[in-house]
């Protein structure tokens, strides 16, 4: 008896449990809109900016630190090699005897070069490899065209640069090139013909296995040599 | 509009479409969530990321259970992940007492029933707490209950039985007055 009279009262005062006020609907579906869009939270009526909160966003729509980082790494690195290559070029203006002058070979800067493009190739054997087996699936589509051309930017950059004398390693940066050219132009919802594509011209074009010749296995590249 | 053809227009990528599905089922899916997580900003967040979620995943709907179990399954999934993560990261920072503890507003004590039992409410665990808000407060069924937390409808009712034991001792003394 007791027992009922609480199921009852419970249950009435149940309701009253958090009683949630009036849903913002406008003020939600203009942070919907806007994150949808990937654009600019949009001002609210009252002229406050609306803000998009981090927390609220999926984990799988931030950008990934790991990929992310590897690109920032290279360029580093590759800053590095420029600079002890400008360093150690023979400069016009020095009035020293040219003789002594163009004697001494940039030894440094090819070092740096060689180092930033083994690391460089390491990254996009990776990125490659975790791009065929997991983000062609998974929907992540975006991020790995903002890592890709991240990843391009560093090999133009080497391509431009002496690291590319060597016509093995020329070669393979061209046809790297295109490979992430191609995912760098994905569009947010890829087709499946756009991403069958993509990982066709990998396997036909032998990158994948180029690559892995190219980096040592299980070497840390940059160890012992800076 | 029947449910089958407003999701084929949102998959066609018609905004309105977007907007009617979002009106639809908004309501719903807030009361819900504030009611888990009594707070509006967190409310607004986990309701903001349910519909984009569901979105980005409409084509994975089957259709095997209604849109809105669908959403709620994925309402209470994203609010019991923030709620414990807000936790942690407040576990992690201050010492805890009661009132702080998340999806658990300050409540001032007063000794009448229905603040009595919003505190043992919040100190339900978290599958009980959700069971027992779906099915006593927000009136869902066993059946909805079940397909939103991926359980058997009797794992459901068992957790509704357990929930309200745990009230009622809690509120024992109320029973005794």
């Amino acid at each position: 008896m007791l027992d009922d009279r609480l199921d009852d009262q419970l249950h009435d005062a149940a309701r009253g449990y958090n009683p949630p006020p009036e849903t913002p609907r406008e003020e939600m579906w203009a942070v919907i809109r806007a994150k949808r869009a990937g654009g600019q939270p949009e001002s609210r009526a009252d002229g406050r900016i609306n803000e998009l909160r981090l927390s609220s966003v999926p984990p799988s729509a931030r950008p990934s630190v790991r990929f992310l980082r590897w690109p920032v790494g290279i360029a580093a690195l590759l800053a590095i090699g420029i600079g002890l290559g400008r360093l150690s070029a023979p400069r016009p203006e020095a009035a020293a005897p040219p003789a002594v002058a163009a004697v001494i070979p940039p030894r440094v800067s090819e070092v740096a070069y060689q180092v930033a493009t083994t690391e460089h190739l390491g990254q996009s054997e990776a990125f490659l490899t975790l791009f065929r087996a997991s983000v062609s699936r998974s929907g992540n589509e975006q991020l790995a065209s903002v890592t890709a051309r991240q990843l391009l930017a560093t090999n133009r950059l080497l391509l431009d640069s002496p690291a590319a004398s060597d016509g093995r390693t020329r070669l393979l940066l061209q046809d790297l090139e295109l490979v992430l050219a191609q995912i760098a132009q994905l569009s947010p919802r890829p087709t499946s013909p756009d991403l069958d594509l993509i990982t066709n011209g990998l396997e036909d074009s032998g990158v994948m296995s180029r690559l892995r010749t190219a980096v040592p296995s299980g070497a840390n590249p940059t160890q012992g040599v800076l | 509009m029947r449910e089958r053809e407003l999701i084929g227009r949102v998959l066609a990528g018609d905004p309105s479409a977007e907007r009617a599905m979002y009106d639809a089922h908004v309501d719903r899916v807030f009361r819900l969530v504030f009611r888990m997580s009594g707070d509006l900003d967190r409310a607004q967040d986990y309701t903001q990321e349910t519909f984009i979620r569901a979105f980005e995943r409409l084509r994975e709907f089957r259709g095997e259970a209604a849109l809105s179990t669908w959403l709620g399954s994925i309402a209470i999934s994203i609010t019991l992940n923030g709620l414990r993560k807000v936790r942690r990261a407040m576990d992690r920072e201050v010492t805890l007492d009661d009132s702080m503890l998340a999806g658990r507003p300050d409540r001032v004590a007063e000794p009448d029933l229905k603040e009595r039992l919003s505190r043992a409410i919040d100190d339900l665990p978290d599958g009980y707490r959700a069971v027992f808000v779906m099915h006593d407060v927000e009136g869902y069924t066993h059946q909805e209950i079940a397909a939103s937390l991926g359980v058997h409808p009797g794992t459901s009712k068992a957790q509704l039985f357990r929930a309200r034991a745990r009230l009622r001792e809690a509120l024992a003394d109320f029973a005794k007055e």
